[in-house]
């Protein structure tokens, strides 16, 4: 009992230590608030832009609403790269706190991941009022988006904990993953619908990237006022939970060796 | 001896070293994704590992104030981190009970772009103070740094020694109960130095444990009663601080 009410103790002293972390690091990444979140908003919008036109008459032609389809895949895109690009390097980046400090380092990567996820939501809010503005009804649907966000959070908190662990013993990861990226942004259905690559391998591709299907789920909330299909939401809650789970304990196992590679 | 031992029965072990060692494989900078995986494949190639520390025995009972001295490179930093957890020892055993905070420097944790105040709080959390226990001090701790025109600067602008006092200040109200301090505050100026010496010489008959590597011979004989000195990563002595210290400084002439 007593060392229940110790780890609840020590959980609440940590807990203090990831707001005021994720605090700091929100502020750190631009001056102000408002600013940062408008550049942020910005690199999408310049991407939607040259999308729209480059595709709207293409893949986009039998997608209905195609701007906010657009929109609202390279949010959850950029959101994604940039979050888990940043974290990736967190340990290093604070390489004093990571080195010479007392507490459980998943502190740090958390705070980094929480830090970009304010800016997210924010994001995500704005392409529901452009979605508004732009003549789609309202709908009870909306309601459901906050679980995609906490979807869309298990999956950057699991890759950011595998990277961030990783980039310790290999600083050349920055440069593979940036490449990823790079690749990611076509296996993913910003710009394109899921039946555009057909029914063979691409297609395996899109089932197997969880971003596919949060991004698709934002659609169908957004855009089709649909309510999410229950299994597979659930399937996908599951999957992420247990990659967050898989991900945490892999980090866990080489925390005591951080110090040492820094 | 009969009555010490006796005495000893009775402690509270704070920290306990047992036997520990602590082995540094001499690394090549720049870490790349292809040698961590050879590594991984081939194992480490351990043939041209050193000892940072090699049998290291000591035992530190609660409230009791331990130097730990040695020449540059002798492995008082590697201990302390052993201590703290952040390093494994390759053989060995350190046990310790208590909430523990290590402080390598007084500015780690602090951050450049952010005000005196916001540091305040993101350090105090680093070292787990909570923010409402932070607001409550707030003001005693910008007085006793002397600071109180600088709570909205930005952290850049104080001096090392300004940013020194602001960490010692808070440093008062953490509340570990083993404090492991690495030549922690030696950036200040005399009218400071009186008032940390005033702060050990409160903490002299608290509860709290201290393990403090020092090269300030005078501050280990004054709060330290015992103390552990270090050579090459082998513990030459580990005693009443007059006794070792003795020992110590006469190697050194």
């Amino acid at each position: 009992m007593l060392k229940l009410v110790f780890i609840a103790m020590s959980k609440k002293k940590y807990l203090n230590l990831l707001h005021q972390l994720a605090i700091t690091q929100f502020k750190l990444k631009d001056q102000s608030a408002f600013l940062g979140f408008v550049w942020s908003f910005l690199n999408p919008l310049i991407m939607l832009v040259i999308l729209f036109a480059m595709f709207r008459y293409r893949t986009g032609q039998s997608i209905e609403h195609y701007g906010i389809y657009l929109l609202i895949g390279l949010v959850q895109y950029t959101h994604f790269s940039n979050s888990t690009r940043r974290s990736m390097t967190v340990l290093y980046s604070m390489k004093q706190l990571t080195a010479d400090a007392i507490f459980p380092k998943e502190v740090l990567v958390l705070s980094a991941v929480m830090a970009d996820a304010i800016e997210f939501v924010f994001s995500m809010v704005v392409c529901v009022v452009i979605a508004l503005v732009s003549g789609i009804a309202l709908s009870w649907a909306l309601l459901l988006l906050p679980f995609v966000w906490v979807l869309q959070f298990f999956l950057v908190s699991s890759v950011s904990l595998i990277l961030s662990c990783l980039y310790v013993f290999a600083r050349d990861l920055g440069h593979i993953y940036q490449a990823f990226l790079r690749l990611l942004i076509f296996i993913t259905p910003i710009f394109y619908d899921s039946s555009f690559l057909g029914k063979g391998l691409g297609n395996y591709i899109l089932f197997l990237n969880p971003l596919t299907h949060l991004i698709n789920f934002s659609r169908t909330l957004i855009i089709d006022r649909n309510p999410l299909p229950l299994r597979s939401s659930m399937a996908l809650l599951l999957m992420t939970a247990i990659l967050l789970f898989c991900s945490f304990k892999l980090f866990k196992s080489y925390e005591p060796t951080f110090s040492e590679h820094l | 001896m009969s009555q010490r031992s006796a005495s000893i029965c009775n402690t509270i072990w704070a920290i306990k070293a047992i036997g520990v060692e602590r082995k540094f494989a001499r690394r090549r900078p720049h870490d790349t994704a292809f040698r961590a995986l050879t590594h991984l494949f081939n194992g480490h190639n351990d043939s041209n590992a050193f000892f940072a520390l090699k049998d290291i025995n000591f035992k530190v009972a609660k409230g009791e104030k331990v130097a730990i001295v040695g020449d540059n490179g002798a492995g008082k930093t590697t201990l302390l981190k052993v201590v703290a957890g952040l390093y494994r020892p390759t053989a060995g055993e350190i046990r310790t009970t208590g909430e523990m905070i290590l402080l390598r420097g007084a500015e780690i944790g602090m951050v450049d772009e952010l005000s005196a105040a916001e540091n305040l709080f993101l350090y105090s959390s680093i070292y787990g103070v909570d923010r409402e226990k932070v607001k409550v001090n707030f003001q005693e701790i910008f007085e006793w740094a002397e600071l109180e025109a600088f709570t909205g600067a930005r952290l850049a602008t104080l001096s090392s020694g300004m940013r020194a006092r602001l960490a010692f200040s808070a440093l008062r109200h953490f509340d570990a109960e083993i404090f492991l301090l690495d030549e922690a505050f030696s950036t200040v100026d005399m009218h400071f130095q009186r008032k940390y010496e005033k702060f050990f010489e409160e903490q002299k008959s608290s509860d709290k444990t201290f393990l403090i590597a020092t090269h300030d011979m005078d501050f280990a004989r004054t709060f330290c009663t015992k103390t552990l000195w270090l050579n090459k990563g082998r513990q030459m002595a580990f005693d009443a601080t007059d006794e070792v210290l003795k020992d110590y400084m006469a190697s050194n002439t």
